[in-house]
Parts: C-alpha cells; sequence; structure tokens
C-alpha cells in the first residue's frame, strides 16, 4: 500500500515543470490575469492601481491569514466577519465619545485602537474554549458566536455607521510614506505643503502605511507558521490530532490560542477599517466576510481536513480574488460576474488539489 | 455509546424519568415555554392572527431547513440555499412578466412561470450533487461557489431592469388565504368577499403555509418511510458501509442535493408571491436560520441524524423568537443574539445528554 503510494508519487515527480505549475497554479493564474488585464482594463497596470487593490485588500489579508491557521488546524472560523464589525464599531464608539469630549486626537485614536483589539479576544477565547472543552463542533460554535456578535455589534450602533469621529484618523489610513511631486521635491509622511485643488493630481505616492502595515503583519505571522514551535504544532493538530496529542502538545491550549489568534487578527481588520473609512462600520449581511477568507485560504493551497496550508499562499488567494473584482471592474464588465468568478476558480482550486493531491 | 443504556436498566426512579421526557422534548418545552413568554408580553401574539403571522413568515425558514435537512444528514451541508432562493425569486419574476408581455393570460403566465423555475432550480442542485458525488469537491466549498454563482446570475438578470408589473393574480395568492369568514354573513373559499369599510373580516390560514407543508409533509414522508430516506441516513452513518451494501452512493447525494435546491426554489418562489417581486439576495440571512433550525432539531453536522419534524421544530422555535420580538417591539437585533447562544445550547445540551436525546433510537 504505502509502496504503491510512493511509485505514484515518484511517477508525478518526475515530471518537474509540471508540478510546480500545478502547485502554484494560483500565482500562475495570478499572472496571467495581470497581463489580460493589462491590456483590457484601462489603468490596471499602473503603480496607483495596484497599490490601491493592495490597500482594499488589507482587511482580507488579515482575516485570510487568521482564517489560515485555523483551516490548518482542521477547524473553521465563521465569526471573522462580525468579530470585525464589532471590533470597529465599538472602537469607533470609544473615539466617538472622546472626540465628543474634546480630548486630543491621538489619545482617543489610541484608546479606541486598543478597546478594539481587546474586545476581539474574547470572542476568539469564547469559541476556542466550547470548542475544545465542551466539543462543539467548530462550524456550530463559530456560527454562533457570528450570530452573537452580529447582534451586539448591531446594537451597539444601532444599525448605523458610527460617525463623527477624529479627523486623523483618515490621514494616517489612507496616508502613505512617500510623495513625489515632480519638479518640486519629495516628502515623507505628509502631502508637501501648498499643494491644492488640481495640482494632488500630479503627486506621485508611493506604499501606502496599509501595505507597510499589512506587510508587517504578515511577515510576522508567515514566521510564527514557518519557523516556530507554535507553527509546527499547528501543523501536527491538524495532520492527525491523536498524534499530536501522543506527541505531549496540549492541543486544548494551543487551539484556544489559535481561534483567538484568528478573532485577534479580525479586530485588527476592523480597527484598520475605522481608519481605512473614518467611521465604524457594522459587517452587513450579504458581505460574506468569512466565506471571502475561507475562500481565499482554499485557493492558496489549504484544505479544508487540515494539516494543510501557506501564508504566502493565502494571500496569492487574496490577492486573486482582488485582481479578478479589480480588472473586470476597470475593463467594464459588470461587477457582478466578479461573484460567479470567485466560484468557478474557487471549484478548480478544488478539483486541481484533487487531481495532484500528492503536489501541495 | 450509552444509547440504549437507559432501557436496559430498567428501574428508573420518577425523578429521573421525567428529566428524560424533559429532555427529549427540550425543543418542545422550549417552544412551548417562548409562546407563553411573548403570549404574556407582546400584545395580539396569542391570537389566531399572531399565530398566522409566523407561520406565514416562516415559510422560507421551515423550507430552506427542510432543505439543509436532507444535506446534513447525508454529512453534507447546503450553503447555497439562501441565493439559490433569491435566484428563484428573480426567475420566477422575470418569467412571468416576460410570459405576460407574450400576451399568455395571467393564470398561464403564473403556472408556466412557476413551473419552469421549478425545474431551472434543478440545476444549481444538480452541479452542487455532481461536484460532490463526482469530484469529491467538499460540500462546504461547492455550494459556497454556487452560492457566488447564484447571486451574480440573479444580480444580473436584475440589472436588465428589475421584475415590475407581476400580475394581481400573484398577489392574490401569495397574501390570500384559505378561507374568509365574515361574521354574520358567512365563508367564502380562497377569494376576498367585498366588504364594507369597518366590517370585520376573519382571515384563515394562508395560502403559502397550505403550500409550503404540502410539500414538507410529502419530503418528511419520503425520508421516514421510505427506502430513499433509508439510504439517505445510511450515507450519513457510514459512507463506507452503505457503498458495500450497494447502495448507489454518488447518484443519491446528487438527488439529496436536487431535493435541497428544489426547496431553495420553492422558498423564492413563494418569496416572489408574498412580495411580487424578485430580489437576489432575498434568502442571504436565512442561511444561518435554516442551519440553526436543523441542529436543534436533533441533527449533528457529522450526518446521520436529523428529522424534518426536528427541523420544523427548530424552524417553529426562530419564527416565534422573530416574530414575538417585533411584536414586544423590541429591536430585531437581539434575535441574533439569541439564535447565536441558542445554537451553541442545543449542541452542548446534545453533547451532554446523548442518552437522553436519542434514546429513542
Amino acid at each position: 500500500m504505502s509502496n504503491e503510494s510512493i511509485t505514484v508519487k515518484r511517477k508525478r515527480e518526475l515530471s518537474g515543470v509540471t508540478a510546480v505549475l500545478a502547485r502554484e497554479w494560483a500565482t500562475v493564474f495570478l499572472f496571467l490575469l495581470v497581463v489580460i488585464f493589462s491590456f483590457t482594463g484601462r489603468g490596471f497596470f499602473s503603480l496607483n492601481n495596484f497599490q490601491n487593490v493592495l490597500h482594499l485588500s488589507t482587511v482580507f489579508l488579515l482575516l485570510a491569514a487568521g482564517e489560515t491557521f485555523v483551516i490548518i488546524t482542521g477547524g473553521i472560523d465563521l465569526s471573522v466577519g462580525f468579530v470585525m464589525g464589532l471590533s470597529s464599531v465599538l472602537g469607533a464608539k470609544v473615539m466617538q465619545i472622546m472626540q465628543a469630549a474634546a480630548l486630543p486626537q491621538p489619545l482617543s485614536m489610541v484608546v479606541g485602537t486598543i478597546v478594539g483589539l481587546s474586545i476581539s479576544i474574547i470572542p476568539g477565547w469564547v469559541n476556542g474554549v466550547l470548542i475544545t472543552k465542551y466539543n462543539v463542533p467548530p462550524f456550530i460554535a463559530t456560527l454562533g458566536m457570528w450570530g452573537i456578535t452580529n447582534g451586539i455589534t448591531l446594537k451597539i450602533c444601532q444599525g448605523f455607521p458610527v460617525a463623527y469621529l477624529p479627523p486623523k484618523l483618515v490621514e494616517i489610513g489612507n496616508g502613505f510614506l512617500i510623495y513625489i511631486y515632480p519638479g518640486k521635491g519629495v516628502t515623507f509622511f505628509h502631502k508637501p505643503a501648498g499643494v491644492v485643488g488640481t495640482q494632488i493630481r500630479e503627486l506621485i505616492r508611493i506604499l501606502p502605511f496599509s501595505i507597510i502595515f499589512s506587510t508587517a503583519v504578515l511577515l510576522f505571522l508567515w514566521h510564527l507558521l514557518k519557523n516556530t514551535k507554535f507553527g509546527q504544532h499547528t501543523y501536527a493538530i491538524g495532520g492527525s490530532m491523536n498524534a499530536a496529542i501522543r506527541s505531549g502538545i496540549d492541543v486544548k491550549k494551543h487551539l484556544v490560542k489559535v481561534y483567538i489568534l484568528s478573532s485577534f487578527l479580525a479586530g485588527m481588520a476592523g480597527v484598520f477599517n475605522i481608519f481605512q473609512t473614518g467611521v465604524g462600520n457594522f459587517t452587513p449581511f450579504s458581505a460574506m466576510y468569512e466565506l471571502f477568507a475561507i475562500a481565499a485560504v482554499v485557493i492558496g493551497g489549504a484544505s479544508l481536513m487540515g494539516g494543510k496550508g501557506r501564508i504566502v499562499g493565502s494571500v496569492v488567494g487574496v490577492i486573486l480574488l482582488a485582481v479578478i473584482s479589480n480588472g473586470l471592474s476597470l475593463s467594464g464588465v459588470e461587477p457582478f460576474y466578479r461573484f460567479i468568478a470567485v466560484g468557478v476558480i474557487l471549484i478548480i482550486a478544488v478539483i486541481m488539489d484533487q487531481l495532484f493531491p500528492d503536489l501541495f | 455509546m450509552g444509547i440504549n443504556q437507559l432501557n436496559t436498566t430498567g428501574e428508573l426512579t420518577r425523578g429521573r424519568r421525567l428529566f428524560i421526557y424533559v429532555g427529549q422534548r427540550w425543543a418542545l418545552m422550549f417552544l412551548i415555554f417562548e409562546f407563553l413568554v411573548f403570549s404574556a408580553a407582546a400584545d395580539g401574539f396569542f391570537t389566531a392572527r399572531g399565530v398566522q403571522i409566523i407561520f406565514f413568515f416562516g415559510t422560507a425558514i421551515f423550507l430552506l431547513g427542510t432543505a439543509e435537512t436532507f444535506v446534513i444528514i447525508t454529512g453534507g451541508i447546503d450553503l447555497s440555499i439562501g441565493f439559490v432562493m433569491g435566484f428563484a425569486s428573480v426567475v420566477s419574476a422575470k418569467l412571468i412578466v416576460a410570459f405576460m408581455k407574450a400576451g399568455m393570460g395571467e393564470v398561464w403566465s403564473i403556472v408556466i412561470g412557476i413551473a419552469l423555475t421549478l425545474l431551472i432550480g434543478l440545476i444549481p442542485g444538480y452541479i452542487n450533487g455532481v461536484l460532490v458525488a463526482r469530484f469529491n469537491v467538499p460540500p462546504f466549498i461547492a455550494t459556497f461557489s454556487m452560492l457566488g454563482i447564484a447571486h451574480g446570475v440573479s444580480e444580473l438578470l436584475i440589472k436588465k431592469g428589475a421584475a415590475k408589473n407581476l400580475p394581481h393574480l400573484a398577489n392574490v395568492i401569495g397574501n390570500g388565504y384559505l378561507f374568509y369568514i365574515v361574521p354574520g354573513k358567512g365563508l367564502s373559499f380562497l377569494t376576498m368577499p367585498a366588504i364594507r369599510r369597518g366590517e370585520k373580516i376573519i382571515q384563515l390560514i394562508p395560502n403559502v403555509v397550505v403550500i409550503t407543508f404540502i410539500f414538507i409533509f410529502i419530503f418528511g414522508f419520503i425520508l421516514k418511510r421510505t427506502k430513499f430516506g433509508q439510504h439517505t441516513y445510511a450515507i450519513g452513518g457510514n459512507i463506507e458501509s452503505a457503498i458495500k451494501a450497494g447502495i448507489n452512493v454518488k447518484r443519491h447525494l446528487i438527488k439529496v442535493y436536487m431535493i435541497s435546491s428544489f426547496f431553495s426554489t420553492l422558498a423564492g418562489v413563494i418569496y416572489m408571491l408574498k412580495y411580487i417581486t424578485g430580489k437576489a439576495d432575498a434568502g442571504a440571512s436565512f442561511l444561518l436560520d435554516s442551519i440553526v433550525a436543523v441542529v436543534i432539531g436533533g441533527a449533528s453536522l457529522y450526518g446521520g441524524l436529523g428529522t424534518v419534524r426536528g427541523t420544523i421544530l427548530g424552524a417553529l422555535i426562530l419564527a416565534v423568537l422573530e416574530t414575538g420580538l417585533r411584536m414586544m417591539g423590541v429591536s430585531t437585533f437581539d434575535k441574533y443574539i439569541a439564535v447565536g447562544v441558542i445554537l451553541i445550547l442545543a449542541v452542548l445540551i446534545d453533547q451532554y445528554f446523548p442518552e437522553i436525546i436519542h434514546k429513542e433510537e
């Protein structure tokens, strides 16, 4: 039996280039799409647009990274979308109150951020405890949390975005590291003084803060998953729960940590969302953030059975989905084709996985 | 483990027996409790009208819950039901309007439009089934993809002009009642009698509820009493032994996903009749509700367990909750919290008292 599978594996390993192409099909596909959209989409192939795509993907990058850890353990976290809404709304509410009390802007932003991030730990902890201590299936526990966090969020914001926040938020959330004003000079962090009106269009802006931020977080998570004991244990639990227990891993404690991590990243996404939009947004029903995050993770090569998945893969998955919607809309295609495209690509992803199981 | 333990240990104390009796019927007890609370707290809840409102607004959860029951018993999950429902509401509305424009009569447009929609509605289920059964795509992924596709297609259909001008007859069916009683004057059937202003009229049994329950009874019977139902449970219980027992598992799974999408389509058609319009996200918010209903009804996401009766009970708990809160004037935001808590409680009860819940088997 094992011999057989080894020979099968050998046979498949023989086809070197094809193997790499099949394993990295998402990356290859992403590359192809970028080439195609560069021809069809107006202004697609430009620094501005690429930065924009990444900037708008920040939230999904964070959600998918958290979901990657959970899915590798063989679980699933359906609550991330609404945990994100909760953090966003609660953090914004704190900022709103402090802003109304005429407190200094940096103070209210810091306090709001801390509150938003801290609250996101609770749903994750509850999920983890329900799953490990009370044997509730992850699907159910996190679906329950989906409803609970959604209800609490809506109660806090009464169904409206939380506005009247410190105006500095948007400057930070949508700021760039470098501004080049052709012929006039370069400034860091701030727009050069004296640039007003249509002159802003001539400004070349490089490296949004959001990209720096998400890159830093993702690098940390990539390291955590790839090079640390925490990451090893995560894969071990997903590979075989029993083997993990026998090898002395405290599986319960580890799983609680993983669900807290996922939830905390969702909270981070929520707080970032305040900085990006300048208001605290509740998560609408039809947003389905969690499903798109899961889709990205699966496209990136993870298996819902656990044991497989990479941060880099998930990042490619998120960017692939983002490029599809951005490229289609710049090519003048109706935005609704995006939903269809996502569905079709997801099916392709899994069928590829089925056809070449040894490659991933 | 201890499924039949209590049967064989013989004598049980009275308190224990009562505990088991209540434990087995905790969903029903909870429903009664809920009903009593709202009867006391909400004006007009405990009336013929109030009860009918529960059923009228509950049709979507009943139908989608039944759809999900079949799939969950096989150990799968269908995430596409909500958007297949929206898709069906759009398609049926579009078709009926198109037939009307082509010069067909009201009755025929509606009949043929609905019949065609029910046929078209089998397609997503067929694709789901083929992906799951033949291509080994995990149900979560296959049906999520279908969710996206159904959503996209129905938005595209709507974009080319929302379906307006549906015939009046659709409204009569969707918002009509089986019986109308004008006190002191008599009873009329299906059609609303002409009444003077200020005259009282009692309306009994909404048409859509009748349609809903006819189909639920038929498929409840199929699940419980026929070979088809047995095979469904067998696949969910242990797929290997189902294959060994000679069941054509692949074909059966395709059928199960088609049943699921049939019920979602029916929910969409009924939505169209009730609200006289088609909406792409008509069923978006019902996905959670329907899965919760199935789980409260005693099903396990690992497959092999679940009944249509249990699901309807679970769906009623949710429908009563929603209607009651609305009548009390409480924001429905609380509903989401309550649903989440009930879902987790349902599973905890199931985990901790397995012998109680499944003693019947």
